[in-house]
């Protein structure tokens, strides 16, 4: 069964200037285990995708179910419930709490998700993204990688079976970059659906499958070219 | 031109987007240079309405007053005012019979039945030309309908009288009066016995003269004269002139020749308004720092917002002036603004005063006039604070290196060993809840300068409504004392003094409802020398007495030995314990009337009353004074169940009798006149609970904009907007808390400062006791805690109408 399912989306915005039509006629399916990733230039509607997705905005048109669960169709608590327990996010500006150590910061995924036994979840999730000896750390004393990885370890935290990323290496080196899409396919791996939004094309070659869009329109879903390759393969 | 108008395009850009913040911050400096502008005016335009308004109504230079019960034929002060050594020093004389009554102006509703006084006064020719009647309502002594007085307007107004109808006086005499009014010896009400505003216990009947003498039985005699002096004569000398003159002319009479400087009330009035004044500074200094304190967080925050964009002209090589040029251009702006509106406070704040002293002093001149040097000040204490507050945070933003500038996120976050130390400390509860300390502890400059300003505000809310309490305190140990075992209690004040086994007394103590009858004299005196004496109301009376007597904290009366029983506070002031020997002038019987006597007196012991003039002397030792046996003054007791108002009224009817007065009616007077003090305080809380609450809503707006991310992100992961709201409660609740604490204690402090530094100076004769109650601790608790805490639910409406992808993905 498909964990999200998008049929006939759009999304319009009634702007000053008119209507902005940011998608249209979405169809999208994607399955536990996936790495999805959405690929297009900047303003074809990548973001909106992700946010409807994550319940963060609602379509103009058509359907979007997601773990079994009708978006169009909840209310807002519903909906506020939807994300504490179905997708987690992880930022291209990382937005990780200042003010919490990496410990706390991936307990937040914990607690918010109302996981018992939150500080250990979140010890044993930042040994596995290889952040055990930077537990009790400020994020302003991390680098950027580790900052992501941080981020990433508090929507692993929460336990909920849709990680979806924007951008999740735009802000990072290549080296640091590539250690992040590691982390996602190895997410995927582990069972999790996993779409990630990016404008970077050989990030796409460690998907496995890769949906294009361009002008707010889907123009191609499919296995990437050439197929899918592991994360430490990749250059850019 | 076109870079200045590049940099105000953009900076009033900046302003816009925080036009809230901003509206806001330009309201506390508004508050603050107002209050500030409107109170530090306010002895300017006092002073200027008082002198007008004693220079309207010819307010005399010199008063010749004879000794109580002393009068001499019309005419005769005048003949001998005129003898004067240089009649050339005098411009004007004019005679007067002033005489204390009982006036009873009892309604249907009320029984109204005080003490008060008849002043005959030179009516003819639209009279009196010295000491002019000022009638507010009504007609003067001018009209030929019958009615021959004129009313005190303060009695009147604090009984609510009509301009026109009759009272009685002392033998039931009924007198119509036509209108109401004052002279400038009443613009404030002081009775016999010394307490101020006092209107509600003291009635004055203006009369002419003639009337005067016919109402009082005293035809043909006078009692007192006034004198107005020719310009540029020397009133000293002028007064010792008239000494001279009058003591030749009336050897057998006492007498007393005062200039208006020496005048008691005209002297407080003017006194009253340097204590005032430094009051209103202080409070006002402390707006100004709140408001000082508000637009450094606020103009720091918009500093700080500007980082990146001040990175980025470094790293374009742009000279660290320039670019300190548009926030501090922001911070002028915001001053500007703030100083302008702070103006309009200016002259509301001036009007609301002016409002106040007007019910306070009814001045027959009153105006606060727009004083543009005193609101210059203002202005330019408002601006300088707001650029001074700007120019820190733009020094500390210009001089990071460019790199740290840029950088986005929590790397440009830098934090103290001991902030980091407080950040790890473990703390209970999820994460969720352990945000709101992190986040007040990982910030500490933001959090104390937010705290800061808050304890301003409740700082001097403290200390303003602490006077109030403390006043009252003070009245309620008064009133405690006075009151005794006895609080029903009528003192009975005779017309001249009497035999202690007269046959007044025996009628007074034989009345119906009276249990117990005992007898006082009361004189005045003078405590200490030099500059530093003060008058005293002398009691002399059984200091053992079952009816009432002085409770003597310290120190014990001996029978062999004069010796006096002083307060606290006099025996403060003179430096002097129980059993010490101290200064004192004192009356000393010298045929009718008494001559004063400079010698010294022990101290007996002290009493707790926290007036500095009650002192008492028993009656053993009255032969002091030469007055062994004369008595004025009865104090009766009631009889249990009583008819009080039908026993102040058997009293009232007595032969003798000048005024009967319920003991509390003394401890009410003084409540009125704290309810009037509390008036002008009332200016002061106004302004400052306005100050607090602008700070709290700026606090919680700044602090909502600051974690817009945070708030992004837990959404993003579900929290719903109660969760998301009750963490910013939680953070502003700790904020208020921290702020309260400081503001409360420095309240504390401050408030002890004023009452045992400043007000003694102000209000010497009060002891007054240092006392907040639990009521006023909630107040600030309430407002800084309760009303800083759910500030943030101001900002509901933005936290449910965020554009939560946008937030997330904003670069700082």
């Amino acid at each position: 069964m498909a964990l999200i399912e998008l049929t006939g989306v759009a999304r319009r915005y009634d702007t000053a200037a008119g209507i902005v039509t940011a998608l249209e006629g979405i169809d999208l399916r994607v399955d536990a285990g996936e790495l999805v990733v959405v690929l297009g230039p900047s303003g074809c509607g990548k973001t909106t995708l992700l946010n409807l997705i994550g319940a963060l905005d609602t379509p103009s048109e058509g359907t979007a179910t997601v773990g079994g669960r009708e978006l169009t169709a909840s209310t807002r608590q519903d909906l506020f419930a939807y994300r504490r327990s179905t997708v987690s996010f992880v930022f291209q500006t990382f937005n990780l709490f200042p003010s919490l150590t990496a410990l706390e910061n991936v307990r937040f995924g914990a607690d918010v998700a109302g996981r018992h036994d939150a500080p250990a979840i979140a010890r044993e999730v930042l040994e596995r993204v290889g952040l055990g000896q930077r537990l009790h750390h400020f994020p302003h004393q991390l680098s950027g990688g580790e900052q992501q990885r941080v981020a990433i370890a508090r929507a692993l935290a929460t336990g909920n079976p849709i990680l979806l990323a924007d951008e999740p290496t735009g802000e990072l080196d290549f080296h640091t970059g590539v250690q992040i899409l590691a982390l996602l396919q190895a997410q995927a791996i582990a069972g999790r659906a996993v779409v990630v939004v990016t404008h970077n094309r050989e990030i796409a070659r460690a998907a496995d499958r890769v949906v294009e869009l361009s002008g707010g329109q889907l123009l191609s879903d499919g296995p990437p070219e050439g197929g899918r390759v592991e994360a430490s393969s990749l250059r850019w | 031109m076109g870079e200045v108008g590049l940099w105000l395009r953009w900076t009033w850009r900046d302003l816009s987007a925080r036009w809230v913040q901003v509206a806001a911050i330009a309201l506390i400096i508004a508050l603050g240079s107002g209050v500030y502008a409107g109170m530090s005016s306010s002895a300017v335009w006092r002073r200027a309405n008082y002198d007008a308004s004693y220079a309207a109504l010819q307010v005399h230079d010199v008063r010749v007053s004879l000794a109580e019960d002393t009068y001499v034929d019309a005419g005769t002060l005048r003949a001998a005012a005129g003898a004067v050594e240089h009649p050339e020093l005098l411009a004007a004389v004019e005679e007067r019979l002033i005489v204390g009554t009982q006036v009873d102006a009892s309604t249907a509703e009320e029984q109204i039945l005080v003490p008060g006084r008849i002043v005959g006064v030179d009516a003819t020719g639209g009279g009196p030309m010295i000491d002019r009647l000022h009638v507010r309502a009504g007609r003067g002594l001018d009209g030929a309908d019958g009615a021959t007085a004129v009313l005190d307007d303060h009695f009147a107004e604090h009984y609510e009288l009509p301009p026109t109808g009759t009272v009685a006086i002392s033998g039931g005499t009924e007198v119509a009066y036509a209108g109401l009014g004052f002279t400038p010896e009443y613009f404030m009400i002081a009775s016999d016995q010394g307490s101020f505003l006092a209107e509600a216990g003291f009635a004055v009947l203006f009369t002419s003269i003639e009337d005067a003498q016919e109402l009082t039985g005293h035809a043909g005699e006078v009692n007192d004269l006034v004198v107005t002096l020719a310009e540029d004569a020397d009133a000293a000398e002028a007064a010792r002139e008239l000494e001279v003159a009058l003591t030749a002319a009336l050897p057998d009479a006492a007498l007393s020749v005062t200039s208006i400087d020496d005048d008691r009330l005209y002297r407080m009035m003017y006194d009253d308004i340097e204590g005032d004044q430094r009051l209103f500074n202080i409070f006002a200094v402390l707006i100004m720092a709140g408001a000082a304190f508000a637009a450094f967080n606020l103009t720091g925050r918009i500093v700080e917002a500007q980082r990146r964009e001040i990175g980025i002209g470094m790293s374009l090589g742009v000279p660290r002036w320039r670019l300190a040029v548009r926030p501090l251009l922001v911070g002028v702006e915001i001053a500007l603004v703030g100083v302008l509106l702070g103006i309009g406070v200016g002259l509301v704040v001036g009007r609301v005063l002016s409002a106040v002293s007007e019910e306070f002093i009814p001045l027959p001149i009153w105006d606060a006039p727009f004083l543009p040097m005193v609101f210059a000040r203002g202005i330019l204490l408002g601006l300088v604070l707001t650029v001074v507050a700007t120019i820190y945070p733009v020094w500390r933003a210009v001089r990071v290196d460019p790199i740290d500038a840029i950088r986005t996120g929590p790397a440009a976050a830098h934090q103290s060993r001991l902030v980091q130390l407080v950040g790890r400390l473990p703390l209970p509860g999820t994460s969720v809840w352990q945000l709101p300390v992190r986040n007040v502890a990982r910030s500490p400059r933001r959090t104390a300068l937010t705290a800061l300003g808050i304890a301003a505000a409740i700082a001097t809310l403290v200390a303003v409504i602490g006077m109030v309490d403390s006043f009252l305190a003070t009245v309620d140990r008064g009133e405690r004392e006075i009151l005794g075992d006895t609080p029903d209690r009528i003192d009975v004040r005779l017309d001249f003094f009497y035999l202690e086994g007269s046959e007044q007394v025996a009628a007074i103590s034989a009345i119906d409802g009276v249990a117990a009858a005992d007898t006082t004299l009361a004189v005045g005196g003078r405590l200490g020398s030099g500059d530093d004496a003060f008058d005293v109301y002398l009691g002399v009376m059984d200091l053992d007495s079952a009816v009432w007597h002085p409770t003597i904290d310290e120190g014990v009366v001996e029978a062999d030995e004069p010796s006096i029983v002083i307060s606290q506070k006099a025996a403060e002031d003179l430096g002097a314990d129980a059993g010490e020997v101290v200064p004192f002038r004192y009356p000393v019987r010298e045929g009718v009337g008494y001559r004063f006597v400079d010698g010294e007196v022990r101290v007996a012991g002290i009493h707790p009353n926290p007036y500095r003039f009650l002192a008492y002397l028993d009656r053993s030792h009255a032969g002091m004074l030469g007055l062994e046996g004369i008595i004025n003054v009865v104090s009766v007791v009631p009889e249990r169940g009583a008819d009080t108002d039908a026993l102040v009224r058997a009293l009232f009817e007595q032969p003798g009798v000048a005024s009967v007065e319920p003991v509390d009616a003394a401890a009410q007077r003084i409540r009125d006149l704290i309810g009037e003090m509390v008036d002008y305080l009332n200016v002061v809380r106004g302004a400052v609970l306005l100050l607090a609450l602008l700070i709290a809503f700026n606090s919680s707006s700044i602090s909502a904009d600051e974690r817009a991310r945070d708030h992004a992100t837990m959404f993003a992961f579900g929290l719903p907007t109660r969760a998301v709201l009750a963490v910013s409660v939680a953070e502003s609740f700790l904020v208020g808390v921290l702020g309260t604490a400081i503001g409360v204690t420095s309240g504390l402090v401050l408030l002890r400062w004023l009452i045992t530094v400043l007000l003694p100076g102000t209000m010497p004769e009060l002891t007054i006791d240092v006392e907040v109650t639990t009521a006023t601790l909630a107040t600030a608790g309430i407002l800084g805690i309760v009303a800083v805490s759910l500030a943030p639910l101001l900002t509901l409406r933005k936290l449910r109408h965020m554009d939560i992808s946008s937030t997330l993905r904003v670069v700082e």
